[in-house]
């Protein structure tokens, strides 16, 4: 009988699913960069529809949540499963059906968005066939993740393979009630709910998309890799139990203080931002928890450029858990809602959070999954360096722009009259869209950085594993 | 007091099923959640639940291969 030489794990679709990440990275910012380009100087929509803000800003959305952030959540997830459970993955053939079928998605979001086929709910945009095809592939992606963990060989299940399942069951479950649609073509749907529910409904799944995709499945992220990277225990294991949980009981309850001072009952929007305020205490914990773990190593940081974006990810995750409960009050709502404050505090969790974890996980992947050390350490700092500046740049941009806006919103003269039209109002946000888009552009040229360094990475890894297989002969 | 009694004023004859739903499921979650950090922060689980730290650190990281028929 043959036998084959094969890795213990399964990391190929692992390896792809790295690579497009990062691909997805620089295509979904830099989306986001022309879009912002579009708000500061209209005369970039070109008069063209497919062009256009509104038809380009939900493919810049899915681009970064769903290809970039659902690529690194499948390559994390598969990458440390295994490692923590000391088996492969439950199904190879599972595990390549969720990589086509997530990219085959996306490719149906490119085609559909620009020409304006959308069911108009935010970060739920795709139409009804696309959403069934999400639900199958995530199914798939699941399964095989519960699965793997289900033939594990150690006894304990690792608490971040307790985050990215929380995330995975969550997501199922909020995806499908919230794309429950009557299709009536076949590009085209109504909702089942309508009026206030279609409201609450869409907040459920627009926060929690929040909460579990872009915070749980993250989190599931830092609790394996802060430790790995830094090679030291995660600082409290009572810690992550009590932020596990918390969130998964909190997080549900908070979709309702997006629509404060609405036709939704006031009760729920205070329910909703009671829990927001509670759901600082886990949070902190967390990052606190992540944080800690370089206590006594803090020197680390001084050379280690990757751990630098874990940590800086986690600095802005408790900046992020902290002014967007403040922003659900509802005194504070008054003021922030409808403005550019909420695009300021969305981007500083995407980009500040989210982007830089899963920059520093993506490092980590590559040096380990191609077995190599990182073509350009230096790059990885001016990377870091540029990632933080643009992050900066942008949120400063839509902090003093969205309390602009909402303070000329609601100033009177003594008659009781709007002391500035609504289109006043949008001419002096000029100087911080311009400001934002050059932020945006900072941001955007790290990742390009990034995808210069990861590529020349695997060229090098490739070229010495021919001049062994050479010299081996 | 009587203030604080009339701001939890309910009229409980008016509670629908969903009412009493949401009601048992927001008590029982809060339940839970006091069994979670006790049960987390008890001196007696405090070695069995740290020991678990390490857990990540029993892979050495290597891109191990093995034969396979």
């Amino acid at each position: 009988m043959a036998t084959t030489q094969v890795e213990r794990y399964s990391f190929d679709v692992v390896r792809w699913f790295t690579v497009m990440a990062v691909v997805y990275l620089v295509v979904g910012t830099l989306l986001g960069v022309y879009i912002a380009s579009e708000l500061a100087w209209p005369v970039l929509n070109f008069d063209l529809a497919e062009l256009s803000f509104g038809r380009l800003r939900p493919l810049h959305t899915n681009a970064v949540i769903f290809a970039f952030g659902g690529c690194v959540l499948m390559a994390t997830a598969f990458y440390s499963v295994q490692r923590t459970c000391g088996v492969r993955l439950w199904s190879d053939k599972l595990a390549w059906f969720t990589f086509w079928g997530w990219n085959l998605i996306i490719v149906g979001a490119v085609i559909t968005l620009p020409l304006g086929l959308t069911s108009g709910k935010e970060y739920a945009e795709l139409e009804w066939p696309l959403d069934i095809a999400i639900a199958l592939v995530w199914i798939a992606y699941t399964v095989n993740f519960v699965m793997t963990v289900a033939t594990r060989k150690t006894s304990h299940i690792y608490v971040s393979n307790w985050f990215f399942m929380g995330m995975m069951v969550m997501i199922t479950y909020l995806h499908v009630v919230n794309s429950l649609a009557i299709p009536v073509g076949l590009w085209d749907s109504y909702s089942v709910f309508s009026g206030v529910q279609d409201a609450m409904i869409q907040w459920w799944w627009g926060h929690n998309a929040v909460g579990f995709y872009l915070t749980a499945g993250f989190l599931g992220i830092m609790y394996y890799f802060v430790p790995k990277q830094a090679n030291r225990p995660i600082f409290s294991y009572r810690l992550s139990v009590i932020h596990f949980w918390a969130l998964m009981f909190g997080y549900v309850w908070l979709g309702a203080h997006h629509l404060q001072y609405t036709a939704l009952p006031d009760w729920t929007g205070s329910l909703g931002a009671a829990v927001s305020l509670a759901m600082i205490i886990p949070s902190w914990g967390g990052a606190i928890n992540g944080m800690m773990t370089l206590s006594g190593a803090w020197d680390k940081l001084r050379d280690d450029y990757i751990l630098r974006f874990l940590i800086m990810s986690l600095a802005f995750y408790a900046m992020s858990t902290f002014e967007g409960p403040v922003m659900s009050a509802k005194t504070v709502n008054a003021l922030s809602h409808y403005t550019d404050w909420t695009v300021g505090h969305v981007h500083s969790g995407a980009l500040g959070w989210v982007a830089m974890v899963a920059s520093g996980a993506i490092y980590h992947m590559v040096e380990k999954l191609w077995d190599t050390r990182i073509y350009s350490p230096k790059l990885v700092n001016t990377h870091f360096w540029l990632a933080t500046i643009g992050t900066v740049v942008y949120i400063t941009a839509m902090w003093v722009s969205g309390i602009m806006q909402g303070m000329m919103w609601r100033m009177y003269d003594d008659n009781g009259v709007l002391l500035y039209t609504f289109a006043e109002s949008v001419y002096e946000m000029h100087p911080y869209y311009a400001m934002r888009a050059i932020g945006g552009m900072i941001f955007w040229l790290g990742g390009a950085i990034m995808l210069y360094n990861v590529v020349m990475t695997i060229r090098q890894a490739a070229g010495r594993r021919v001049s062994a297989a050479v010299a081996t002969a | 007091m009587a203030g604080l009694r009339e701001y939890f004023q309910t009229d409980w004859a008016a509670m629908t099923l969903a009412d009493w739903i949401g009601t048992i499921v927001t008590l029982g979650i809060f339940c839970l959640m006091i069994w979670a950090y006790v049960y987390a922060f008890h001196p007696k689980n405090r070695e069995r639940l740290e020991s678990q730290r390490h857990l990540p650190f029993a892979d050495d990281d290597k891109i191990e291969t093995e034969k396979r028929t």
